[in-house]
């Protein structure tokens, strides 16, 4: 066998070892935040920098407890529920849309799927002043419910334009065998079609997820009390207050990537099928 | 009853099913986009916005703009940035999507993590690399100060032209994984067989990848390209944390122009009137994408 040879297996060998340092310089930014944030403020300003902590510092992190309104780990339950919540509403939406989009003909598909198309290029600046009166004239500025909405509507084309290929990909079969067990339609869709398209509900979540907890631009804008804020926002406005203080800041950043992280350790296929369909096939 | 079931299951049905996402998106994007025009034509400010008592002044908030400098410097910004970053992280992409094509062990794993940047707050980027190249502590001046290539720190984000530079290493940085993995993906899709033939007739490395990577690879190169643009002519947050657009409008973009007059400013109406600028140019893009994109898809 030709891959068992050992010029071959040498050729292997070399190509890793470059793909490890490529990564490694690529991912510096992370790193270096992570070592910063585990540093104490006088070692962060030693010239030449230290490459690792001389001296493990972790009161940056435990430090935000008491920080009051600037708490990162009160910022962090915020977002949290914030994105959850966007999550669902755009998975509850999204699944049945997709699913009519997937498997039925109807007048009108191919306008409301170029609406979805563009309404997923549409950047969050266009919306954001119509977005504010609008929440204004309904009193839900500084209220978790605008923000929600608001993060939703990002999440919910995305998801559609992937699932609706999921759903139309499952085989015809499939549907004539479950109509000859008694279900119609609809019951097909929840007994049949959802459960073998978990793996593309699962993507639609995790963005849709993602998308709502990076959000600056809405977080900011429609939540105007800093204890209610978001984590990005809450980065964003200690950024102004402590302008300097890398310790913290760095630390911020840190808990603000966990979920992000975790994402990428646990769930890296579904993220990468998401970005690839998402974007090619759109 | 059997109406019911008639509906069930005629495939009238899927309108049932579209309704509650169609009329979610209509009612949360596509009447802020409507109302976004007619502000555009008001006078809504932070003395009015309270009272209701708005009137119509037809153009004369977008008169105003293009005749004022800001909106001029946001827009060459706003192009200089999309086309550098574009140019930067195609070309890094596509070097390490060809790296990583070639069949090794590492390469799917190490090419997924790859992808992190990607996946990040912008915010965290933002902070990572104000950090990086900020004056006294950044790592940036640090390495430049040691390779002995620069005699003193670079005042990178407080200077015109280092700010903008700045701005475009960050967002490449961002960039670089998405144009890595769709340009991967376009990859896979050409046959070994071409290659191998190709070499059988004597063709060498360049040869193969002049003729038959390139040409084939071209839909996925224009399609990245276009969304690469959409993505990047965009960008809000990045530019808004790391630089707060400035010095003195060096790094002020289209939308944060627009952000920066509607809520530090309170002049909403010319804050919308300049989110339609960017809407319709990014619309033109779009369609321009989607023409490419979906002229031959069928049963949409």
């Amino acid at each position: 066998m030709r891959s068992h040879s050992p010029l071959r297996r040498r050729k292997d060998l070399t190509l890793s070892a470059i793909a490890v340092v490529l990564l490694i310089l690529f991912l510096l930014p992370l790193y270096w935040t992570l070592v910063t944030s585990l540093k104490t403020e006088t070692e962060i300003f030693r010239i030449p920098p230290t490459l690792w902590p001389k001296t493990l510092n972790t009161a940056s992190y435990a430090v935000q407890l008491e920080m009051g309104d600037f708490n990162m780990f009160r910022s962090f339950g915020n977002s949290l529920v914030i994105a959850l919540c966007a999550m669902g509403i755009a998975v509850v939406l999204a699944v049945p849309a997709s699913f009519a989009i997937g498997r039925y003909r109807f007048r009108g598909k191919k306008l409301i799927i170029l609406g979805f198309l563009l309404t997923q290029m549409l950047p969050v600046s266009v919306l954001l002043t119509p977005m504010f009166i609008i929440f204004k004239n309904l009193k839900l500025i500084s209220n978790w419910l605008s923000v929600i909405l608001a993060d939703a509507t990002i999440g919910i084309p995305f998801s559609i334009l992937i699932l609706k290929n999921y759903f139309a990909s499952i085989p015809r079969e499939l549907e004539d065998a479950a109509a000859i067990d008694g279900c119609n339609r609809l019951g097909a869709f929840f007994r049949v079609f959802v459960i073998i398209c978990i793996p593309g509900i699962v993507v639609c979540a995790i963005f849709s997820f993602l998308y709502a907890w990076g959000d600056l631009a809405y977080g900011m804008t429609l939540i105007q009390k800093q204890a209610l804020r978001p984590i990005t926002a809450g980065i964003f406005n200690f950024l102004g207050q402590y302008g300097t203080k890398w310790s913290y800041l760095t630390a911020f950043a840190i808990v603000t990537i966990i979920p992000v992280a975790l994402i990428f350790l646990f769930m890296q296929k579904y993220i990468i099928s998401g970005l690839t369909a998402g974007a090619v096939k759109g | 009853m059997s109406y019911l079931r008639k509906l069930v299951r005629s495939d009238r049905i899927a309108y049932l099913f579209v309704a509650p996402a169609l009329c979610y998106m209509l009612l949360l994007v596509g009447y802020p986009i409507l109302y976004n025009l007619l502000l555009s034509v008001q006078d809504v400010t932070v003395k009015n916005i309270n009272n209701g008592r708005f009137s119509y002044i037809g153009l004369d908030n977008y008169v105003r703009l293009f005749t004022n400098d800001v909106l001029t410097t946001s827009i060459v910004n706003t192009l200089v940035f999309t086309v550098a970053c574009i140019i930067a992280q195609f070309l890094i992409g596509f070097l390490l999507a060809l790296f990583f094509n070639r069949a090794f062990r590492a390469a799917r794993f190490v090419r997924g993590m790859m992808m992190m940047p990607w996946m990040i707050p912008m915010t965290v980027t933002a902070l990572m690399f104000k950090f990086m190249f900020s004056t006294n502590v950044g790592i940036v001046n640090q390495a430049l100060l040691a390779a002995g290539l620069i005699a003193s720190p670079i005042d990178w984000l407080t200077s015109p032209v280092s700010a903008m530079i700045a701005v475009i290493a960050a967002n490449v940085w961002i960039g670089i994984p998405f144009n890595m993995i769709l340009l991967s993906v376009g990859l896979t899709t050409i046959p070994a067989e071409l290659y191998e033939s190709a070499s059988i007739d004597g063709a060498g490395r360049w040869q193969s990848f002049r003729h038959i990577t390139l040409p084939l690879l071209r839909p996925t190169i224009e399609s990245v390209l276009v969304l690469g643009f959409i993505y990047t002519f965009k960008v809000f947050d990045l530019v808004f944390v790391m630089t707060n657009c400035g010095p003195v409008n060096a790094t002020q973009l289209l939308s944060t122009y627009s952000y920066k007059l509607s809520f530090s400013l309170f002049k909403y109406s010319e804050g919308s009137a300049v989110a339609n600028v960017l809407f319709v140019i990014l619309l033109a893009a779009s369609l321009v994408y989607l023409k490419y994109t979906y002229t031959e898809e069928e049963g949409m």
